[in-house]
């Protein structure tokens, strides 16, 4: 909401019509001649020589499913094989039209563009610089075993080191690229430009988009490609990165150094079907794949349809988009037409098409096609031809016979160190107190939004024990603000971005003063993409970036479903600690507005492997928790509770610091003593327990409270030994009980502290139903009254107090009707 | 003399702190034009000048003031 940007009702109300612009179809038409004129006979050659190796490399693993082995190898692969066989001219033509420092971001049909991305990248990078990447990848462990049973040196060896690492990642063995944690659909090689593949389909848009706006903001030439189907245009997390990367603020409003278009360039290899879907004619809206550019901007994505079956159109359109990319005039949008001559997958049995369209589309096929054309040309002979293809099979060959050995690629070794893939989920490392000084617009000290922290008392009582509003003190909104200011303004590598982050200040004012001090680029708003900003993020991040990025309400985890849990959890792991991501996902928790507005979702994220997770209470722990966050290098989810934005730091005398301060995710945190009862609380839940802890007081049962203070990672030391003491454990949560992080703790405080416990540990949290309108939420969230009423019925009747509270239902009368 | 208040702010603010003058006092405003920055806990916000005329402050920056309670004066 620019107040630069006026919205003038006479120019929105002109009558007119829009004009479109015109979207090229196949409109190369260099012949082959010309090509050989302008690029030599020898580079026509390596042309055909990548597709023939990406066939055969394909054609093995189409036989290894289909009869268990290959030229006489026998090998059993179980895992998937999504093969181009017939696309081969899209991969080599857009790794002929790229250069090696753009990166490349595939699906999962991707290993053509992988194979042809790392031939080109090892044919024209210096021969020293390729061996100093194969010498320094996993300590040159897997150069080693491929020269000592390939032999072979330079070029050669490093395009054995490229298809023998790829095979062996795609058996998932433990020297394979990604240390045979990826696997066929997740394959990536950095150091050549390749960057992840990813078995959903659609992913990799938003993920390559975030890492294009990395490598504007570090002003790297080079570009990224998001590599998709005309499947995924079916996707909404597609559309929402097209228009995350044709934001017109890119262009109209940040600041002129920055100025300019994604760098992104969304190529579609669209082979007519998605699965068995038909795209054109069925499924979709669009005739021809290359129309959608127009919905997204003016300039339609430059969007054109190549023929697919031509690496050279292909290498000739990928060309002309990577110089406008680089001009700042991106994104960019191929329609790369291809026909799939294999199946989707082995178990394709091609019900769906017929057997007169694949005769139709044999003379298509990029191989013979171009080797016809080479011939016709008087470049090769027939028998040179089939020289190249004899020499491609049994290099291929060689390489799979070396990958299929357990000697030369180990599997991973499970039995040996069953915790080796858990290791692999966080790197656990964290960055210095970070002390850079980007340029702001304006001192700190000129923000009045921001000057107004420094008037505030940093206690939440005064001298008398008065309990202070938090107009007077500092508040747990603040105290984020104050750890978010320090990283935003010392650290030029984070970025901050989500709906209304900018002038709103976000949409609960955590961000309030920072426009005042941050340029756009560092501060913006994004669209209502919440798969676009997290898909976005963990892009920038992979790229060598830090990102901080906001969902306003945690109900809309949900929107970026696969983004969070998927995405931003596993490609660490994934990676085998091959990438670093260091993202932050604020998401406020709710009350008031009812059933998808206000629900605690901890649970999804602590349930899927990969996310660090904090829910701060307090504004001490808010600012030390979120100073951790934003110093992880690995993924966290930081969830803050919109009842609690306006709280006072109560526990700590001296309030909250006004420097800055780490304290370390995982650590639960005793906010009061007693030695009758423990409660363990999560967020919010703290302070009705400390009321109940008064009551309780009176009735002669000392509460010990601790805050949880964080999900995962969670150190069970502190409630243990609580229980050690009291005996007795209650855990509160604004989470629906079923399912929840509290049933977890719940489960291991009964196995570990077992034999303390004098009665099973307790969990209340909100019942398994929608969450109520605000007149009704002291009916669904725990309130004091059902924390007392519980310790006293359940673990201290001698109290003799009876039950205020609703919760008197039968619980398991309630499991029993699913609620 | 037209007067300047706290503008009511939602059902539950009660009060405001005066985050930045934009004008000072002596200087001719303009009706409609912003005059002072307000914050509450829940937003920041411009206050627009009620009439034309002279500016009269009558809080200092970083005071906080209840919902009806004067902050200037525009002679």
């Amino acid at each position: 909401m620019p107040k630069e940007l006026l919205v003038d009702p006479l120019i929105t109300h002109r009558r007119g019509a829009l004009r479109l612009p015109e979207i090229p179809l196949h409109a190369y038409d260099r012949p082959l001649a010309a090509e050989r004129a302008a690029r030599g006979d020898a580079a026509l050659i390596e042309v055909l020589r990548h597709m023939l190796l990406v066939r055969e490399f394909e054609s093995m693993l189409a036989s290894f499913k289909a009869t268990g082995a290959y030229r006489g190898i026998e090998f059993a692969y179980r895992g998937p094989a999504h093969l181009s066989i017939g696309q081969e001219g899209a991969a080599v033509g857009q790794a002929l039209g790229l250069s090696p420092e753009d990166h490349i971001f595939g699906s999962h049909r991707s290993h053509g563009e992988f194979i042809a991305k790392g031939l080109a990248a090892i044919a024209r990078m210096p021969g020293a610089e390729v061996e100093t990447i194969l010498a320094t990848h996993d300590g040159g462990w897997l150069r080693d075993t491929v020269a000592g049973a390939l032999g072979g040196s330079g070029a050669a060896l490093a395009e054995d080191v490229l298809l023998f690492g790829l095979l062996a990642e795609i058996f998932m063995r433990a020297n394979g690229f990604n240390g045979g944690m990826g696997g066929s659909m997740h394959a990536f090689f950095p150091p050549f430009g390749i960057y992840p593949n990813n078995a959903i389909v659609g992913a990799s848009a938003g993920i390559a988009t975030g890492a294009a706006l990395r490598r504007k903001l570090s002003r790297e030439d080079a570009i990224c490609v998001a590599n998709a189907g005309d499947g995924s245009t079916g996707c909404g997390p597609v559309w929402e990165a097209m228009n995350f990367a044709s934001m017109a603020q890119l262009t109209r409003l940040w600041e002129e150094e920055h100025r300019g278009g994604l760098p992104v360039l969304f190529f579609f290899t669209n082979n007519f079907y998605a699965m068995g879907g038909q795209t054109a004619g069925e499924t979709m809206g669009w005739d021809r794949l290359s129309r959608i550019g127009a919905g997204i901007n003016p300039d339609a994505m430059h969007a054109e349809t190549v023929d697919g079956a031509n690496p050279f159109a292909v290498a000739e359109a990928v060309a002309r988009k990577r110089a406008l990319l680089l001009e700042g005039r991106g994104p960019a949008l191929l329609d790369v037409e291809c026909y799939r001559i294999s199946g989707h997958s082995t178990t394709d049995a091609g019900v769906y098409r017929s057997r007169e369209e694949m005769k139709l589309w044999e003379p298509h096929d990029p191989i013979g096609r171009l080797a016809a054309g080479l011939v016709a040309e008087g470049v090769m002979t027939e028998g040179g031809v089939e020289d190249l293809r004899t020499g491609v099979a049994a290099r291929i060959e060689a390489v799979t016979r070396a990958a299929v050995d357990p000697a030369l690629a180990p599997p991973v070794d499970v039995a040996g160190d069953p915790e080796l893939i858990g290791r692999r989920v966080f790197s656990g490392a964290e960055i210095a107190v970070p002390e850079g000084a980007p340029p702001l617009i304006q001192p700190i000290e000129k923000s009045s939004a921001l000057r107004g922290l420094g008037r505030k008392a940093r206690a939440g009582h005064d001298a008398d024990g008065k309990l202070l509003s938090g107009l007077r003190a500092i508040t747990l909104r603040d105290a984020l603000t104050e750890a978010i200011l320090h990283h935003m303004c010392h650290d030029e590598r984070l970025i901050a971005y989500g709906e209304e982050c900018r002038e709103w200040g976000g949409a609960f004012g955590v961000y309030r003063g920072l426009a005042d001090v941050l340029p756009r680029h560092r501060l913006f708003n994004a669209p209502i993409s919440e798969a676009a900003i997290v898909a976005t993020a963990v892009g920038y991040a992979m790229s060598g970036g830090r990102a901080l990025v906001e969902l306003m309400y945690g109900d809309f985890i949900g929107r970026a479903g696969d983004e969070i849990l998927n995405q931003m959890a596993k490609w660490q792991a994934m990676s085998a600690g091959g990438l670093r991501l260091p993202v932050v996902l604020r998401a406020s928790i709710g009350s008031k507005y009812g059933a998808q507005h206000s629900q605690d979702w901890s649970a999804l994220t602590a349930h899927v492997p990969g996310l660090k997770i904090a829910y701060p209470a307090t504004p001490y722990d808010a600012k030390g928790l979120m100073a951790s966050a934003l110093s992880s290098e690995d993924p966290v989810v930081f969830f803050e509770s919109q009842r609690l934005y306006d709280q006072v730091e109560t526990f700590r005398a001296e309030g909250v610091p006004e420097g800055y301060y780490r304290i370390p995710l995982g650590l639960p945190d005793v906010k009061r003593a007693g030695g009758d009862v423990t409660v363990l609380t999560f967020g919010p839940a703290l302070y009705p327990a400390l009321k109940a802890a008064e009551e309780l007081s009176g009735l002669g049962v000392e509460t010990e409270v601790i805050d949880a203070r964080s999900l995962v990672p969670f150190d069970y030391a502190p409630v243990l030994a609580s229980v050690k003491k009291t005996g007795h454990l209650l855990i509160v949560t604004e989470a629906s009980e079923r399912g929840s992080f509290a049933m977890t703790v719940a489960a291991n405080a009964a196995r570990f502290g077992w034999g303390d416990l004098k009665a099973p540990p307790r969990v209340l949290g909100a019942p398994n139903w929608i969450v109520p309108g605000a007149e009704m939420e002291t009916s669904f969230f725990p309130q004091a009254y059902d924390i007392v009423d519980i310790v006293t019925n359940e673990f201290y009747p001698r109290t003799g107090r009876n039950a205020r509270g609703l919760r008197r239902w039968d619980d398991l009368d309630l499991a029993r009707r699913g609620l | 003399m037209v007067p300047v208040v706290v503008p009511q702010l939602g059902n539950e603010i009660s009060e405001a702190e005066v985050t930045e003058w934009l004008k000072a006092t002596g200087e001719t405003v303009a009706e409609g034009e912003p005059i002072v920055t307000i914050t509450t806990t829940k937003m920041a916000m411009d206050l627009e000048a009620p009439a034309a005329g002279v500016l009269k402050q009558m809080v200092e920056e970083g005071e906080i003031v209840e919902v009806g309670a004067p902050l200037a004066e525009i002679e």
